[in-house]
């Protein structure tokens, strides 16, 4: 899997009510025992900034090329936020680099809540990529006229 | 030979303008058996429409991007298998689409461009990448054109708002996809389009423009207050172009062929290249300046003018001296031979712009969305109707209004509208 999401096994899991019913308190368990909300983080913050780092970690170093923000696709992603989410998402990056600095979380009314936590990055991620595979499709496409 | 002659003639005016009502949309084709054919969506959505300044100019540059159908790179990739050539063009008073293709391929590209009036998108991120550079780069070539420049504050100096709207974004505008979506929703209406097919067989043409736009919202046509003439000078500092004036005056009302054949009167181009014409301004015109007659007509209102253009001031004074002298003359009366000539030359150059596709497009498509297309015949007969009397009468009314005078360049020296004796 050489792509900028990683890999998820949502989109297998959603659809059947029973599996999901199963699965998504233990999600949501593990989302905030990850700890990334007490930084005042959102998951998508996390994708492009900090994962990469806790990837090297495990994955072997031909990875770390390809980190996941220092993607051109991503970075054109990030260029079609709104001002308004540019800006917030700047923001977050700053203010838990502070905290980082100051090696404690947040003050608890400034964690992320889960219904706040929302994938604002990844439509754009998945418009990017829709768009260089069709690139490639046209790039690479037989032409038959019949 | 004579009867394949009286058989072509007749096919002619047959098929000059079959226009037909297809679900509410008017269709119109000439077949003139060209190895190519050419459709163009015309929609009233010029700049004199605009909601916002420069908001046409956008909606232009944001033709054939993504739809529901396909991506903007799928049109591209795709027009270019077909081999044909897609563009869209901005007036005034219309927005014109157009798709040049080889016979036999109007299926796909009749789609592509209907499906830009039903299905575009308008995203935010396409209108930040691809059109906002379009529209930069419109307003840079504007910037390194004087003449189009003079012409723009013309524009805005005769009419004002309407027809004075530019055709060109603003240099700094608040323009969103929003903005251009909601234009778009509102021009994209059936009363709106019209559907113009040329080397193509008009009754599949309307066949396909009822399967892929019979769903366009039907809505009154769109419609802005009457243009009115004002009038005014304006002066633009601008650099590196010639020293240009416009000398103009405006008419309101439809546009007459009177003052189609006093525009080609005052004329100083010559019929042959690199000669001297017998207009009487080109025997007083500088050495390397140059001097246009412009001539203007929109559904109501005509501007009839002159562009000077020389490298010096001094130069281009001279030469809107003698162009006002000549105008002012005309507007006296001329002789019955320089009216002769007038007309033949008006006439010619109205009749050779029918011969052309765009020109024939801009002609027929206006008359169309107007509801009432002409034949060739009839389109050219009030150049043989011109009297003397009617002309002298349509030219001095003209030159007793306010006149427009523009001046882009070097402000400190190019003349005042009285010092050319306007």
């Amino acid at each position: 899997m050489v792509g900028p999401l990683s890999i998820s096994f949502a989109s297998y899991l959603k659809p059947s009510r029973t599996l999901s019913r199963w699965i998504k308190p233990i999600a949501n368990w593990y989302a905030d025992a990850s700890g990334y909300r007490k930084y005042g983080f959102k998951y998508d913050d996390l994708r492009a900034f900090t994962q990469p780092v806790l990837r090297s970690q495990s994955i072997d170093q031909s990875f770390m090329k390809i980190v996941v923000e220092e993607r051109p696709d991503v970075q054109r992603a990030l260029e079609r936020l709104t001002p308004r989410e540019k800006y917030d998402r700047a923001f977050r990056l700053k203010r838990a680099s502070q905290a980082s600095v100051l090696h404690a979380p947040l003050p608890k009314e400034q964690w992320t809540k889960p219904e706040e936590d929302n994938r604002y990055l990844q439509p754009h991620v998945v418009e990017v990529m829709k768009e260089d595979a069709e690139r490639q499709m046209w790039d690479t496409a037989k032409v038959k006229r019949s | 030979m004579l009867a394949a002659r009286v058989s072509t003639a007749q096919r002619l005016a047959r098929s000059f303008a079959t226009v037909a009502d297809s679900a509410g949309l008017k269709v119109a084709a000439v077949d003139r058996n060209q190895p190519t054919s050419a459709v163009t969506i015309l929609v009233k959505a010029g700049s004199r429409f605009e909601s916002k300044p420069g908001v046409a100019n956008a909606l232009k540059n944001f033709a054939f991007k993504s739809t529901a159908k396909r991506s903007a790179l799928g049109t591209v990739r795709e027009s270019e298998l077909y081999g044909g050539v897609l563009s869209a063009s901005l007036g005034r008073e219309h927005l014109a689409l157009t798709a040049e293709f080889l016979r036999g391929d109007e299926q796909f590209f009749v789609d592509v461009l209907s499906s830009f009036l039903t299905s575009a998108k308008y995203t935010r991120h396409e209108f930040e990448e691809y059109v906002t550079p379009l529209i930069e780069s419109d307003a840079a070539s504007l910037a390194a054109d004087p003449a189009t420049y003079a012409l723009e504050v013309a524009h805005a100096v005769a009419f004002r708002s309407g027809l004075g709207a530019s055709l060109f974004g603003p240099s700094h505008s608040s323009i969103t996809a929003e903005d251009i979506k909601s234009y778009a929703k509102s021009a994209f209406t059936k009363g709106n389009i019209a559907v113009l097919g040329s080397g193509i067989d008009q009754s599949v043409l309307a066949q396909l423009v009822e399967k892929s736009l019979g769903s366009t919202p039907a809505s009154a046509a769109a419609s802005t207050s009457a243009s009115s003439y004002f009038g005014g000078e304006n002066r633009v500092e601008a650099h590196g172009g010639p020293q240009t004036v416009f000398i103009g005056f405006g008419a309101t009302g439809a546009p007459s062929a009177e003052l189609a054949a006093l525009a080609a009167h005052i004329s100083p181009q010559a019929s042959i290249k690199w000669s001297q014409g017998i207009s009487p301004i080109a025997s007083s015109v500088p050495h390397g300046t140059s001097v246009q007659s412009v001539y203007l007509p929109y559904s109501d209102a005509t501007l009839v003018g002159l562009l000077v253009q020389g490298a010096t001031s001094a130069d281009v004074k001279q030469a809107g001296k003698a162009a006002v002298e000549v105008l002012k003359k005309a507007a006296a009366g001329i002789s019955a031979e320089e009216l002769k000539k007038a007309v033949a030359k008006a006439k010619f150059s109205a009749a050779s712009a029918l011969e052309s596709r765009d020109g024939l497009m801009s002609v027929l498509g206006s008359q169309v969305l107007a509801g009432a297309p002409s034949t060739l015949e009839a389109s050219l007969a009030p150049f043989d109707k011109i009297s003397a009397s009617a002309f002298t009468k349509a030219a001095a009314a003209l030159v007793k209004g306010k006149p427009t005078y523009v001046a882009v360049g070097d402000v400190t020296s190019l003349p005042y509208a009285d010092e050319l004796g306007l």
